[in-house]
């Protein structure tokens, strides 16, 4: 299963080009490469010639052979295709079948004949891969030269900013080196702090304004604010320093993505709620207790059907914002899911817990801790997890249909969510061959988007209910392998769980009203993929 | 082990570039000439040189180019580029392409990635390649295919590098973790393969893991299970058992390339009944669904393989093997049918003979141009196929027969060469052979074809009527005597005349030829019947067949008619009562031969009777005037007995090459008996378990080189130059297959340092110097192997001169000191070979150019002088021992050979005893090149004398 070398020779045996792939010497190539002409018979009617060692197997093309050397022990069927191969690439980058054109072309041909055999294995690519893995056109490097471009406009865009900012200021140092005095404190200092410190050249400048504080003259006052006119006076001190680049910048990325528009890339300008941003999207909390019920999904359905991991992991998270409001106790109902195993904080009083379903320290006279703290989400209280292989449970499959026709591939995606659950800004991200434009989506339901950048197509539905409980997606690529189409990623969201844990009650231990509380309940997806 | 080699590009040497003009270009900022530069420099690296002072100019300027073509030309560049000084140790400027390197590996480009990685994959370095491992690690993960492939196997490429373990021990985990997630088909069979090349135990368990998915596998993947499945078992046969399910499965997939895996690995990993008809009627199917003439015959190839070892299990697929007869490719029916014949049994004979005759009616029918031959084979194998049953004789004999007046003389004869073994061989089918042939004689076209059945004819015809019927036949066939008539005479040779054009083309084209029996004759052009003017034809065409050819000259038949005819006398006398009707019939046959001569003598025939046939044909008369019991005894038996004689001898000899057969495959006594199961699978035996696989890949890289005897080396050793020079060379030659290896000591004799001493050499003959030669510096005294590789492309002898050259430092002109010849041998280059007597006979006559070396030597016995030809030519004797039996004064043998390079070189060895008692002759040597001939028959010239 090994080649050692293609090579081309011309049928008086010059040896024109030859690619070996595994090691051997000059002379053993050499040598065997100009017994070949010798062992061709004529009027043969196979092509190929078998030696002591090696197999040669080649195909005429005009005055010139093109051969493949291999081991004897090489599969002749796998060979003959990498020879057909071949013989399509050479007239792809030799116009011309003759010696010359060839000798012209050869570099071309090596590297041509490198992507086609590595190591001596065959490559599973087309005529068109080679062809494309040859030009080397990346859009990524186009991408990453157009970022580095701009990098450089806006650098020098400062860097005129900023010199003439420099002149300016020259030229009212040479004003008050005139003038022998300068300005208030208060606006000299503003004046510094604006135009040198990103320049990180205050040195001398600061010195010689500071030279001129001592001179308090309200004439000289006025006329330096009749000058900076269009200026509202609060503009002189600090903050308008960062608004002004600020602004120019947005404005340049606006051109930038502009650009990057006009050329056909898409840019998501709203970004969509990742499943780690839906936390920190939640309005901070008003109550003075905050329960929150979150599950996270961890799923990987397989394309046949079947899950091969189902994970569901929740959390119970606490949160206080007084501490006089922190010794309670919570009153919490499960679903009874009896796949579902819960794990009580240390702190947590377990006994309690296991037999009445509260949830309280283990020392009642210490309080929750409280406050905002870091993480908005507060302190977690129990966890829990359910695994299943189950497919019933799953509240989202998805069914992905590649086929081929013709010279197109009709991919159609359906999509079937259980009854358990209302689904809430479902997407669906489906991987696709590197493409110059959007597939043409045949039939929809719901809303897609192309993104050129990652070549995957989004398939969003704001929300899966009873209404549309299956929905299809169908649409038109060229002809690709259908492993191209996976892993397809799903998120989603939902308002109850698996575990169906609700609070019941808040319990004050040092008695009193229940105090106020609010519960959140959600379902999100981590990692949902069909793979 | 020498430098590998990774590419070749034609360099025509007319151009040369510049150094100074490549770097000028180099250094420019024209891109188009910046890309040529480059090429040119890459092909003069190719060539010889070094260039070194290139290196920092495409450090400077080609390096931080952005150009994708002048990146892949630089990889290239480096690729070739000597990385390490003389002792092995890297270069210290090589660092400088690091930076470079790494640059690319997190280049934005994913193809400049991929090509990087792959370049890495040809590197050998570590000390190049250790610092670039982080950035080769990060690529594992990229988005990008392309570069996952790349980096899969770069991480194979390093890891299997002597120091690799050290510098990349976890390389096998993270290729398992890549391995489990990884989608594209390409970059998991990378994946599969590294962990198959580093790490086994890991590419069983995830095989053994997913051992329900294999059959969902890409194929690329699947080839690569195969491979170890194979490897594993071949070290490991107890867990054969779990595998071949894996197999089985792989069997049915839709690819062809993997189902013809599948069937061979079956077959290396199990000899059981069922794996072994699995495999075989996997190698049918190929044979019949591909429709590639290069697949059949591989596959074929492999089914012959099988047959070796399991014939018994291809017994039973012989009429699926046959099928393979429909494809029109000849040398694929021609396998075909080599195989099927040697799987014939009394069983399956029926069947296969019917096809065989169905394929033989076929032909008839169709118009196809290769037909003739093709029947011509088929005719063969039914042969073949009657002697070894002799019951399907009876079956085939009378449809071949209709094939006697055939215009293919190929096969006519083949089948009258049958039909005379079947009626010797089988008693029974006598009588319907010989009423069959004499009513078919007369569509008879060709000379040779109707000596033999004349023959039959007379040897067989035992009855009365049959003999009656016999003399008929001939009489018929030779029409109305006399051949001419005096006036015809007169414008025959009028029209012989006209006709003198044509007569000395064909004399022109007359040539020695080798008979039958070996003996050197020169052949009449008359005697290609077929070619020759039908100057006297018209009108005779009615007459006969025999008649026809006899006008055109061919008195060898007549010579056959004459003696057929007195042996059917003979016969007669003795069957037939009537004394007066011998008589008659024995006068008309006088009277035919007498008129043969006549015409034998006129000039109505362009040339005369040869003395031969005269004096046969005279004998013949002699005879029927005055019989004898002696003659008789001699012309009705003793023929009969030579041929019955004959016959056995060939089945002796037969039996005797299949005993011969059998003996070579049992084991010696004394030979060493390997138990798989009592090696250790660790430390030093891994060697000896290297399995046929890589042994096959060494052999055809040349890196498995067979070490000869050092004593044997020593022998070869030549003086270059003399004691007293100031330099002292020496060299010994090792011949390889298509290389000759020089290694040559050079000793300084001096007390002085030599400077730019270089071993130029120049060859005559087909002979190529590879590398360009080296300049040493040489200290006093001292001494250094020089090695010189020298290209051979075809069989001659060849010359190699050479020179050394050298300065010193106090005279300024270089110094020659001149070697002596080195001569390469054709003897190591030609191995005795067997050929058939037609082929022998057609390349005779095809090959142009011909060597006539008199015999002059002093070995008094032509049996031992044709010994010490061949032994000192390595040739091989064509003609049989028993042709070459007996003491008879004279002698004639055919040796034949062929070169390494697929040329045929032919001797023949003509020789007669003098009355002295010295042996005069003739060795004449054809071939196809004028060097074989001319090398072979200085070498006969040179070593004829024999004696020592």
């Amino acid at each position: 299963m090994v080649v050692l070398a293609a090579s081309i020779v011309s049928k008086s045996g010059k040896v024109l080009v030859s690619r070996q792939f595994v090691d051997m010497s000059r002379i053993r190539i050499e040598g065997l490469l100009a017994a070949f002409p010798k062992l061709v018979g004529t009027g043969k009617q196979h092509t190929y010639v078998e030696t002591e060692n090696v197999r040669y197997v080649f195909q005429p093309i005009e005055a010139l052979y093109l051969l493949l050397v291999t081991n004897k022990q090489s599969n002749i069927l796998e060979d003959l295709e990498t020879l057909r191969l071949l013989s399509k690439l050479v007239p792809e980058y030799s116009f011309s079948l003759d010696e010359e054109g060839i000798c012209k072309t050869a570099f071309e041909l090596i590297f041509a004949f490198d992507e086609v055999i590595s190591i001596g294995h065959k490559e599973n690519v087309t005529v068109a891969q080679v062809k494309q893995y040859c030009e080397m056109e990346s859009h990524e490097e186009k991408l990453h030269k157009l970022v580095l471009q701009s990098k450089i406009n806006e650098t020098k865009d400062i860097m005129k900013r900023k010199a003439s900012e420099i002149d300016k200021s020259k030229i009212e140092r040479n004003r008050g080196d005139k003038g022998g005095f300068m300005s208030l404190q208060s606006m000299g200092s503003g004046r510094i702090e604006s135009s040198f410190s990103d320049m990180s050249i205050s040195g001398g400048g600061g010195g010689g304004f500071g030279s001129g504080s001592g001179f308090g003259l309200s004439t000289d006052v006025e006329s330096f604010s009749s000058k900076s006119k269009g200026r509202p006076p609060s503009s002189a001190t600090a903050p308008p320093k960062g608004l002004g680049m600020q602004l120019g910048k947005s404005q340049r990325t606006n051109q930038f993505l502009e650009s990057l528009k006009a050329e056909g890339e898409v840019i998501v300008e709203d970004v969509q709620p990742k499943a780690g941003q839906s936390r920190a999207a939640a309005p901070p909390p008003t109550d003075p207790i905050t329960l929150t019920v979150e599950e996270k999904l961890n799923v990987m359905l397989k394309r046949d059907g079947g899950v091969s991991n189902f994970d569901v992991q929740g959390t119970l998270l606490l949160q206080i914002l007084n501490e006089e409001d922190a010794h309670i106790q919570v009153q919490v109902k499960t679903g009874g899911n009896p796949g579902i195993l819960f794990k009580t904080h240390p702190n947590m009083n377990k006994e309690l817990f296991s037999n009445e379903n509260i949830l309280g320290l283990k020392d009642p006279n210490r309080p929750f801790p409280t406050g905002q703290g870091g993480d908005a989400a507060g302190v977690g209280l129990l966890k829990w997890r359910m695994q299943t292989t189950d497919e019933s449970i799953v509240p989202l499959t998805i069914n992905c249909w590649p086929s081929v026709s013709g010279n197109e591939t009709y991919v159609s995606i359906e999509y079937e969510a259980s009854s358990m659950f209302d689904l809430q800004n479902v997407v669906i991200s489906v991987p696709l061959p590197a493409l110059r434009e959007a597939p043409s989506v045949r039939q929809i339901d719901g809303e897609w988007r192309y993104d050129s950048r990652n070549s995957v197509l989004e398939w969003s539905i704001l929300l899966i209910d009873n209404s549309n409980r299956s929905g299809s997606l169908e649409f038109v690529v060229p002809p690709a392998d259908s492993s191209v189409f996976f892993p397809i990623s799903v998120r989603f969201s939902a308002t109850n769980t698996f575990s169906e844990l609700k609070v019941v009650t808040v319990i004050p231990l040092k008695g009193g009203v229940p105090p106020k509380y609010s519960q959140r309940t959600q379902l999100i997806t981590e990692n949902y993929q069909v793979v | 082990m020498e430098k590998s080699c990774s590419l070749l590009v034609h360099f025509d040497k007319g151009t040369p570039a510049i150094a100074n003009e490549i770097k000028e270009a180099l250094e420019g900022n024209d891109m188009p000439a910046k890309i040529d530069a480059m090429m040119k420099a890459i092909m003069l690296l190719l060539n010889g040189e070094t260039l070194p002072q290139l290196f920092i100019t495409i450090i400077r300027y080609v390096l931080p180019s952005e150009d994708h073509t002048i990146q892949k030309l630089l990889l290239l560049y480096l690729e070739i580029i000597e990385k390490t000084d003389a002792k092995g140790r890297v270069l210290p400027e090589m660092i400088l392409i690091c930076q470079n390197l790494r640059n690319n590996l997190q280049h934005p480009n994913e193809y400049i990635r991929g090509v990087t990685l792959r370049f890495l994959c040809r590197l050998k370095e570590t000390e190049i390649i250790e610092p670039l491992i982080p950035s080769v690690l990060q690529n594992l993960e990229h988005r990008h295919p392309f570069i996952r492939r790349n980096a899969i196997l770069a991480v194979m490429s390093i890891y299997k590098l002597p120091q690799g373990e050290q510098i990349l021990g976890d390389a096998p985990d993270m290729i398992e973790k890549v391995l489990l997630t990884e989608q594209d088909q390409s970059a998991k069979r990378n994946a599969f393969l590294m962990l198959f090349n580093c790490a086994q135990d890991r590419a069983i368990n995830y095989l053994l893991t997913h051992i329900e998915r294999v059959s969902e596998w890409g194929d690329m993947l699947q080839m690569v299970v195969l491979e170890l499945i194979r490897k594993v078992c071949r070290t490991n046969r107890g867990e054969k058992g779990k595998y071949i399910k894996i197999i089985i499965s792989l069997l049915n997939v839709p690819s062809t390339a993997v189902i013809y895996e599948c069937a061979g690995t079956l077959v290396s990993l199990s000899s059981a009944p069922t794996a072994i008809r699995a495999a075989a009627n996997t190698y049918c199917q190929l044979l019949l669904s591909q429709s590639d003439n290069n697949v059949k015959l591989i596959v074929l190839d492999r089914l012959n393989e099988l047959k070796s070892s399991h014939r018994d299990i291809l017994v039973d697929l012989i009429m699926d093997v046959l099928r393979a007869l429909s494809s029109p490719n000849l040398d694929i029916r021609r396998k075909t049918l080599d195989i099927v014949l040697d799987l014939i049994t009394p069983r399956n004979i029926n069947e296969v003979v019917l096809t065989l005759k169905k394929e033989v009616v076929k032909t008839q029918s169709g118009e196809l141009e290769k037909n003739g031959e093709y029947r011509q084979m088929l005719i063969q194998a039914i042969h073949s196929c009657a002697i070894k049953f002799p019951e399907v004789a009876s079956t085939v004999v009378h449809l071949l027969m209709d094939f006697l007046g055939d215009s293919n003389v190929g096969s006519a004869v083949d089948v009258i060469v049958f039909v005379r073994e079947i009626i010797e061989t089988n008693p029974k089918l006598r009588v319907s052979i010989i009423t069959r042939l004499l009513d078919t004689f007369y569509q008879i076209r060709a000379a040779r074809v109707c000596t033999c059945a004349l023959w039959i004819i007379g040897e067989y015809c035992l009855s009365l009527s049959e003999v009656g019927s016999g003399i008929a036949t001939i009489k018929q066939c030779l029409g109305e005597l006399p051949f001419y008539s005096v006036s015809e005479e007169e414008e025959a040779t009028e029209s012989s005349k006209k006709d003198n054009q044509v007569n000395s083309i064909t004399l022109s084209s007359k040539r020695p030829a080798i008979l039958a029996d070996g003996t050197y004759a020169t052949q009449s052009a008359a005697s290609e019947t077929t070619f020759s003017p039908p100057t006297l034809v018209q009108g005779s065409l009615t007459s006969g067949n025999l008649r026809t050819l006899l006008l055109t000259g061919d008195f060898f038949l007549g010579a056959v008619v004459a003696c057929t005819l007195t042996k059917l006398l003979l016969r007669l006398e003795e069957v037939q009562q009537s004394k007066v009707e011998v008589n008659k019939e024995s006068t008309r046959a006088l009277l035919i031969m007498v008129s043969m001569l006549q015409l034998g003598q006129s000039s109505v025939l362009p040339h005369p009777i040869d003395n031969d046939s005269y004096d046969r044909i005279v004998l013949c008369i002699r005879l029927l005037c005055n019989t004898g019991d002696e003659i008789r005894k001699i012309w009705l038996q003793s023929c009969r007995q030579s041929f019955v004689q004959m016959l056995s001898e060939k089945q002796l000899q037969e039996t005797q090459e299949i005993k011969a057969k059998a003996q070579i495959s049992h084991a010696q006594p004394d030979d060493l008996i390997d138990f798989y199961h009592l090696k250790s699978r660790k430390g030093m035996s891994q060697l000896e378990l290297e399995d046929a696989v890589q042994d096959d890949l060494k052999r055809a890289t040349g890196e498995f080189v067979k070490d000869g005897d050092d004593a044997n080396k020593l022998s070869r050793i030549l003086q270059l130059t003399g004691f007293s020079d100031p330099v002292y060379a020496e060299a010994y030659v090792t011949v390889h297959h298509y290389d000759i290896v020089l290694d040559v000591t050079v000793i300084n004799r001096t007390k002085e340092t030599l400077q730019n001493l270089c071993l130029e050499l120049a060859t005559m003959g087909d002979l190529k110097l590879v590398e360009r030669p080296q300049n040493y510096t040489l200290a006093p005294e001292s001494s250094k192997q020089i090695k010189a590789n020298i290209k051979v492309s075809s069989t001659e002898t060849g010359v190699i001169f050479g020179n050394i050259v050298y300065e010193t430092s106090n005279v300024h002109e270089r110094t020659v000191v001149v070697l002596n010849d080195i001569h390469i041998d054709i003897m190591d280059y030609i191995s005795p070979a067997v050929c058939g007597d037609v082929a022998f006979r057609t390349m005779w006559a095809e090959f142009e150019w011909e060597n006539k070396v008199a015999v002059n030597t002093v070995i008094q016995d032509e049996k031992d002088f044709l010994d010490h030809i061949i032994k000192s030519t390595n040739m091989k004797c064509l003609t049989a021992p028993s042709a070459l039996d007996g003491e008879c004064g004279f002698l004639a043998a055919n040796l034949y050979a062929k070169s390494v390079f697929g040329e045929d070189a032919l001797v023949n060895v003509s020789i007669e005893k003098q009355a002295d008692g010295k042996l005069s002759g003739y060795i004449r040597i054809r071939s196809k090149t004028q060097g074989i001939a001319l090398s072979l028959g200085d070498k006969i010239t040179l070593k004829q004398k024999g004696g020592s």
